[in-house]
């Protein structure tokens, strides 16, 4: 491990695990402790702020050290002219191909500005690095580039103390030092238990992509905390009255105030968001994937006395356990052929033991299977970081079947479809929304949510290209049925959860067709956005006195202006707006880049037309419901006077975080594909997306990166016009009211109900699962209560019964006999009473007749 | 000489008169004096067979035991006799039914 | 006698010493009598914290021996010794025992009549449970056994609710019957352990079976091995409880006073896992690796349709109950994970069944210590409103946050929330499944769902929603100090142990390796019988 790499850990362990301190101090001593009127205290949430904020700070701090690193990086790369890698080539074709604006101009500018920077940045840290490595330096230096850059899976190797300091692995070294800067640090916290071989650990991954989530997790975050305690500032009293819970005779619920709790959950979840982040292995991502799950639970069901809101937390805990229940199965295959969770290599004490994402290793050679190595019988080869193929203790080749294979990829993407509300468990997330709404802004739509889509992109290596098919279509279908729904939505939260899924499916989708990096840029930006509105939507809310639906509201727009406009920016962000002061909107690079990669796509499989076609149409039903939801709360005239009366912009810490997190909606991808955030995620991509897969028999093709990138002009144009006519018809129907609504609703009126109840999903799941499970479970209780008691109970009674007939046999029988002896002597001795008269003189009569009677019979026996 | 047999017969009728007695007597002094005849008849047994055998004199002791202990019995007979008389206030051994079964 | 000797001893008779005690005072004074109890049952919990430092010591000079042995002649001329020691598979449960013992006279405080019997059947009752874990000699073990047997249906009778006497003596003749099999299968031993060493000296049986000390001829007979396993398998199947012998458990769970329903869940289910690997898997390892399959396969049934059943309850303690029987099943298919003789049995598949086993192992101390918590929780709220029907409850969270909050904390370390010690347990085994046979694994992970739907279900209907709709409102008081500081005990090891479980993986990793490598020479020991007979058999067949 290299000092840069113990820096790094350090730093994100420290945002890692403060918000855990945060939640311990919170909870144990957050209603109390820091003031007289503890009901009024605002401590816990500062001391929540506090935590995320340094957590920020850390993170931003381990992002400059990674830039400045990998910056040098980039450049020594690009000496190497043509062998540097696919990004300058890209960058290269960019210049040439892509019309720029003359914003687009200052842009580049900037960026290259960014890249002396970061040039500079770059020699800095490799002097700083060859401080401990000199000689290994020198080493990679003096070694061809081409033989550098031609080892496999270079980038995904490691440098670690051990390794470098030993010089008896020197070997190892020479390979491992052509990664030059190592672009992903791994290595083990603590071991959880140790079978054999076999070794569950916690560690820690980072790579560009934990330290880009970090950073963005971390900043939502700590906006987001301090809009909450503005937002949920009615709690700081010790009489809250809850106008939604009632109690059986009909009145409003009191209770005190819990304000110091959602700060320690929300420093829980910030925690449990972070070891997912930080998670160096699947099996510690499944750890915090759970804890995540929980803290979303006590968090949605915030308001314990709402049975709308505890049903909604089970509702979503459920339904992601059953998401987990695939991600189970995956982990089970995947421990069973490989043995190891690690992502990474991990150097244990100078032995590298190689990580699943070196196991599964590509080739390019006519064996393959969908871009797999595999041996002769179709099973996949288990593969060291050195790319050769490992054998087990019989000396044959550790395989996995290939179906094996895909099941373990669908397994772990279940995982992803439970968390990241996809098709067809996307149910739990617009009910989530009884939550409060920070909770709603950052677990449902900016964090929580995303780390399936997190999770699909790290695990990238490991799918092949039916999980990948599999993966893109659930995101196709998401997002359409997920749109369509935000149509006919009137709750304003409502909208955006609808939205929000309909995006993450978006995501999906990108990263399904092998658009790697657009699926996970889109995940970037849609958290700004979707922040933002979420929280923009909060201040409507809290300024319209918990009145959620947008039917009663319209014209805030002056009431509110900063609210209003923060949230336009939002609108425009997600409809994929371009150029706007001459900066395109976030929204529409990762889109583009989403819709160019399923373009290139379906024109390699004409088949999956379908997979351009959806997120083409869904564009513009984005772009509508987004508008008529902007429309609908900002514009027109108020349809409520008295949700309109009351009405006021938010405090001070409310709006800041609003207008912090603004800009980065708007910008955050600014550049495109060769802006700093995209360059920096693609930096570790995943080895085998730049060449795409070829088809092995009826498979689908996986593009290359460049055709993808040859699509951006025709589908960025594609993207535009179906979200400007979504445009138009929202401004039509909802900026000018040019048709009446209610007559279109009631003649559309099959169609809308069916929207309106969410496709019937509930419904189905109610009559498929939900009443079945009960019926089943019902079943065995009473199994359990009268087949096996009842035989029981009847062995119990058939040996009471033998027990009775027992003790008749005893009693007549045994004892029957035994009286029959005494009581036959008995009447003997009756009998022989007679005789005993008492008179001596008939005594002696006796004794002479039995003497006579003794004679007369031995005479006559023995005579003679 | 006298044979054994006519001892043997001496002997048998003493037996049987006792016997007769004993049987036929209700008076208990009588019944006593036939136990007497009875067991003397035996004596006469005892000595005639001593006498006619090679016993020696074996018969003879017999015959002493039986005197003393008919002498005894004799003793207690009377005291019981007594007795009976005491709470009776006759020796009808008839009336002395108690250990009737 | 040494001190190490002494230790052991004094952990097994301190409680009954101090039974002895409390069985000459008065009656009357109940505070003496509980703390002299409670007291008694600290002493006895430090005393198993000095025999783990003790243990430590012995085993990294020995590594998975059983060690601190403690031999004395009791009956000599039947063989039968009073033998004591540890090793790394009993020391967590012992540590286990002393600690839920210690919590259980805690939580003893709510019982209100004949306080003076209550305390000396609690004694002896620990007593019996520390003489079982600790015993080395089969015929100790039984006797143990079987003295564990009648305090506890005297506690559940005298002490337990309305279906008291039913529930005792379902408790009672179900364990009874148990221990009638496992005395058959202890004779097979005894006199199948061959003429020289007619031995109830569990090593040495162990030994005998390996194959490692005498040849198999002098021992049991393959066949004769698996009659041994099924009927010991049958006997700890039921103390475990295992589908379809659970049913007396949700009887004497619901009926059982809240610290006997402690430690009727946090100790006496494990024995059934404990006499499987201390005693059916070591002295027939062939029996063990045929019944592999039956045992995997229950496990998986127990699993799920307790996890059904727990749904369907409306009574708070049976739900827990139920859950009982789901999560021991978890034990049955990590000990069970074992595909040897299998075609893909290789070196590493003995890592995964390792896996299994600890898995298994930790299953039972994060189970003796959730459900524990689980029962407890219910007690205390049963003991303010008397009754526990799920459906007439509710807000309890307004009304009493603490214990809610740490009610919660323990239901979610039943429900296998990763970071408390459910999890670690459950995944584990889980995890070591697959290579064993996939679609039993799949069945047994799907379990994962029905337990958050239970358990989240009845956390809602107790202590969430607006307002609590039972009788009693007015006696729902907080949490006291003392049941506070006994549900925090809980849930600091639920914690502690979900965190850093590898504190229970280093105590048993030597002696579960020793156990796995012995087994697997005592089948391949066996095989060759097995495949002696065959042709012998078929011999015959063609002469018939």
């Amino acid at each position: 491990m290299t000092e840069t790499g113990e820096l790094l850990r350090n730093l994100l362990m420290t945002a890692w695990l403060l918000p855990l301190a945060g939640f311990v101090v919170e909870i144990f001593f957050g209603f109390g402790l820091f003031s007289k009127n503890p009901r009024h205290s605002k401590g816990a949430a500062w001391c929540a702020v506090g935590c995320i904020g340094t957590g920020f700070v850390c993170s931003l701090i381990a992002l400059l050290v990674w830039v400045n690193k990998t910056g040098g990086h980039d450049t020594y790369e690009a000496d190497k002219g043509v062998e540097k890698g696919w990004m300058s080539v890209i960058a290269d074709h960019n210049h040439g191909l892509h019309p720029h604006g003359d914003g687009e101009h200052a842009e580049h500018s900037e960026h290259e500005d960014g890249d002396k920077d970061h040039a500079a940045g770059g020699e800095q840290g490799h002097e700083a690095e060859g401080d401990t490595d000199s000689h290994d330096d020198k080493d990679a230096h003096a070694k061809p580039h081409n033989e550098e850059a031609s080892i496999e899976g270079g980038e995904w190797q490691l440098a670690s103390v051990t390794a470098e300091e030993s010089e008896e692995h020197s070997e190892t070294e020479d390979s491992r030092s052509a990664a030059e800067f190592p672009t992903a640090f791994s290595g083990r916290l603590y071991t959880l238990g140790e079978f054999g071989s076999l070794i569950v650990s916690l560690d820690y991954y980072i790579d560009s992509l934990t330290i880009v989530m970090f950073a963005m997790v971390t900043l939502i975050a700590t906006c987001i905390h301090l809009f909450a305690i503005g937002y949920m500032s009615d709690e700081l009293t010790d009489d809250y009255v809850d106008h939604f819970a009632h109690t059986s005779d009909g009145k409003h619920v009191h209770r005190p105030g819990r304000f110091y709790r959602f700060f320690a959950f929300l420093s829980l979840f910030c925690f449990s968001m972070l070891g997912l982040v930080l998670a160096g292995n699947i099996f510690q991502v499944f750890v915090f994937w759970e804890l995540v799950g929980i803290c979303s639970f006590l968090l949605i069901g915030f308001y314990t006395e709402r049975k709308s809101a505890s049903d909604a937390a089970n509702k979503a805990f459920i339904m992601n356990r059953v998401g987990d229940f695939g991600f189970l199965i995956g982990l089970m295959v995947l421990w069973t052929y490989f043995g190891t969770f690690n992502f990474a290599d991990i150097n244990d004490e100078g032995q590298v033991t190689g990580g699943l994402f070196s196991m599964i290793s590509r080739s390019t050679e006519g064996e393959d299977l969908g871009n797999v190595r595999v041996d002769e019988d179709g099973a996949v080869l288990i593969t060291s970081p050195e790319g050769e193929v490992l054998q087990d203790a019989d000396g044959n080749n550790r395989t996995i079947p290939y179906a094996l294979l895909v099941v373990a990829g669908l397994g772990v993407f279940g995982g992803c479809i439970g968390k990241s509300a996809q098709f067809p468990l996307q149910t739990w997330l617009p009910d989530a929304m009884e939550g409060p709404t920070p909770v709603s802004a950052l677990v449902h739509s900016a964090t929580m949510v995303a780390a399936g889509v997190y999770l699909t992109g790290r695990f990238y290596p490991m799918f092949t290209a039916e999980v990948l098919l599999t993966i893109a279509y659930i995101g196709g279908i998401t997002l359409f049925v997920a749109a369509t729904i935000a149509i006919v939505a009137t709750d304003i939260k409502k909208v955006l959860a609808y939205s929000t899924i309909s995006q993450l499916g978006y995501m999906m989708l990108g990263l399904g067709v092998f658009g790697w990096a657009a699926g996970l840029l889109h995940l970037i930006t849609h958290a700004f956005f979707k922040s933002l509105m979420f929280l923009c939507s909060g201040s409507v809310i809290h300024g319209c006195h918990h009145e959620q639906e947008m039917p009663k509201m319209g014209g805030l727009l002056k009431k509110m202006p900063i609210t209003a406009i923060c949230m336009l920016i939002g609108v425009l962000a997600i409809a994929g707006c371009p150029l706007f002061l001459g900066l395109h909107f976030s929204g529409y690079h990762s889109k583009d880049a989403i819709v160019a990669s399923a373009l290139a796509f379906s024109e390699k499989n004409p088949g999956h037309f379908l997979l351009f076609a959806l997120p083409l149409i869904t564009a513009g039903i984005t772009s509508f419901y987004m508008f008529r939801l902007w429309f609908m709360t900002f514009w027109g005239k108020p349809r409520d006077q008295h949700v309109y009366d009351h009405a006021h912009e938010s405090p001070w810490i409310m709006c800041v975080p609003l207008l912090i997190l603004a800009p980065f909606a708007w910008l955050c991808a600014y550049g495109g594909d060769q802006g700093d955030l995209y360059v920096m995620l693609t930096k570790d991509a995943p080895a085998h997306i730049e060449n795409g897969v070829t088809a092995v028999g009826d498979g689908v093709v996986l593009p290359e990166i460049q055709e993808m990138y040859n699509q951006h002009e025709a589908a960025g144009l594609w993207a535009l016009t179906s979200a400007g006519i979504g445009f138009v018809l929202a401004f039509a129907l909802y900026g000018m009211n040019l048709v009446n609504l209610d007559e279109m609703k009631k003649n559309l009126g099959a169609a809308h109900g069916f929207l309106a109840n969410k496709w019937h999903f509930d419904d189905l799941y109610d009559g498929l699962f939900m009443r079945p499970a009960h019926k089943v479970a019902a079943f065995c209780a009473w199994v359990d209560r009268t087949i096996f008691d009842t035989t029981l109970h009847f062995l119990a009674r058939l040996m009471v019964i033998i027990a009775q007939w027992d003790r008749i046999f005893d009693e007549k029988v045994v004892d029957g006999f035994v009286n029959l002896i005494a009581s036959a002597t008995g009447d003997f001795g009756e009998r022989l009473r007679v005789f005993q008269t008492g008179r001596v003189r008939q005594y002696v009569m006796f004794i002479v007749v039995g003497v006579v009677i003794l004679f007369a019979v031995v005479f006559s026996t023995f005579p003679g | 000489m006298a044979t054994l047999n006519a001892y043997l017969l001496v002997g048998a009728v003493l037996f049987v008169c006792g016997v007769i007695c004993m049987a036929t007597k209700r008076n208990g002094i009588g019944v006593l004096m036939g136990v007497e005849l009875v067991l003397n008849g035996a004596n006469v047994n005892f000595v005639a067979f001593s006498k006619f055998t090679s016993l020696g004199l074996d018969g003879q002791v017999f015959s002493l035991f039986i005197i003393v202990l008919a002498a005894a019995e004799a003793a207690v007979a009377l005291a019981i006799a007594l007795n009976f008389y005491n709470n009776h206030l006759t020796i009808d051994v008839d009336r002395g039914n108690k250990l009737k079964g | 006698m040494s001190s190490t000797d002494f230790l052991l001893v004094a952990i097994i008779f301190l409680p009954s010493v101090a039974a002895g005690a409390i069985a000459l005072m008065d009656g009357k004074a109940v505070g003496t009598i509980r703390g002299m109890a409670f007291a008694s049952t600290v002493v006895t919990f430090v005393l198993t914290l000095f025999l783990w430092g003790a243990w430590s010591g012995a085993n990294a000079d020995s590594p998975g021996d059983i060690v601190l042995l403690c031999e004395a002649g009791w009956i000599k001329s039947w063989n039968i010794y009073f033998r004591l020691g540890v090793d790394g598979i009993s020391l967590p449960l012992v540590v286990l025992t002393g600690l839920v013992s210690m919590l259980a006279a805690g939580a003893s405080w709510s019982i209100n009549k004949q306080h003076k019997g209550y305390f000396i059947l609690f004694l002896l009752l620990e007593t019996g449970m520390m003489g079982v874990f600790l015993s080395l000699d089969f015929f100790l073990f039984f006797v143990f056994w079987e003295v564990m047997l009648l305090p506890m249906y005297f506690l559940i009778g005298i002490w337990g609710g309305p279906r008291k006497e039913y529930a005792a003596i379902k408790f009672f003749l179900y364990t009874l019957i148990g221990g009638v099999l496992m005395l058959i299968a202890m004779l097979m031993f005894y006199y199948g352990s061959g003429a020289t060493t007619d031995s109830f000296n569990l090593i040495e049986l162990a030994n005998a079976a390996s194959g490692s000390e005498s040849t198999l001829s002098e021992f049991l007979s393959p066949e004769t091995q698996v009659i041994a396993f099924v009927l010991l398998f049958i006997g700890f199947a039921i103390k475990l409880p295992a589908f379809p012998v659970h049913t007396w458990l949700p009887d004497a769970h619901v009926e059982a006073p809240t610290p006997i329903s402690m430690i009727l869940a946090g100790v006496l289910l494990k024995l059934g896992g404990y006499g499987i690997i201390r005693i059916a898997f070591p002295l027939c390892p062939y029996g063990a690796a045929v019944a592999a399959w039956w045992l995997v396969g229950i496990g998986v049934v127990s699993i799920i349709y307790g996890a059904f059943a727990a749904l369907a309850q409306t009574d708070f303690k049976r739900l827990v109950a139920y859950s009982s029987v789901s999560h021991m099943g978890y034990v049955l298919i990590g000990l069970g994970v074992w595909s040897i003789g299998g075609d893909a049995y290789t070196a590493a598949s003995r890592d995964y069944w390792l896996m299994g086993i600890e898995g298994a192992m930790f299953q039972m101390v994060a189970h003796g210590v959730s459900s524990a918590g689980m029962f407890f929780m219910v007690g205390v709220i049963y003991d303010r409103v008397h009754h526990r029907d799920l459906n007439k409850f509710g807000g309890l969270m307004g009304k009493m946050p603490v214990y809610s909050g740490l009610a919660a904390g323990l239901f979610f370390a039943g429900l296998g929330l990763p970071g408390l010690c459910g999890f670690i347990g459950e995944i584990f085994v889980v995890l070591s499944a697959w290579q064993f046979n996939s679609t039993l694994a799949i069945v047994a992970a799907s379990g994962v769902i029905l337990t958050a739907g239970y358990i989240l279900w009845a956390l809602q209907r107790v202590y969430l929603g607006s307002e609590y709709k039972g009788p009693h409102e007015e006696d729902i008081t907080p949490i006291n100090p003392r049941e506070k500081s006994i549900a925090a005990v809980l849930l600091v090891f639920a914690i502690g142990l979900g965190v850093y479980p590898a504190v229970v993986f280093d105590m048993m990793k030597d002696s579960t390796a020793n156990l796995t490598e012995t087994m697997e020479q005592g089948y391949e020991n066996a095989v060759p019988a097995v495949a002696e007979e065959e042709p012998v058999e078929q011999a015959q067949a063609m002469n018939n």
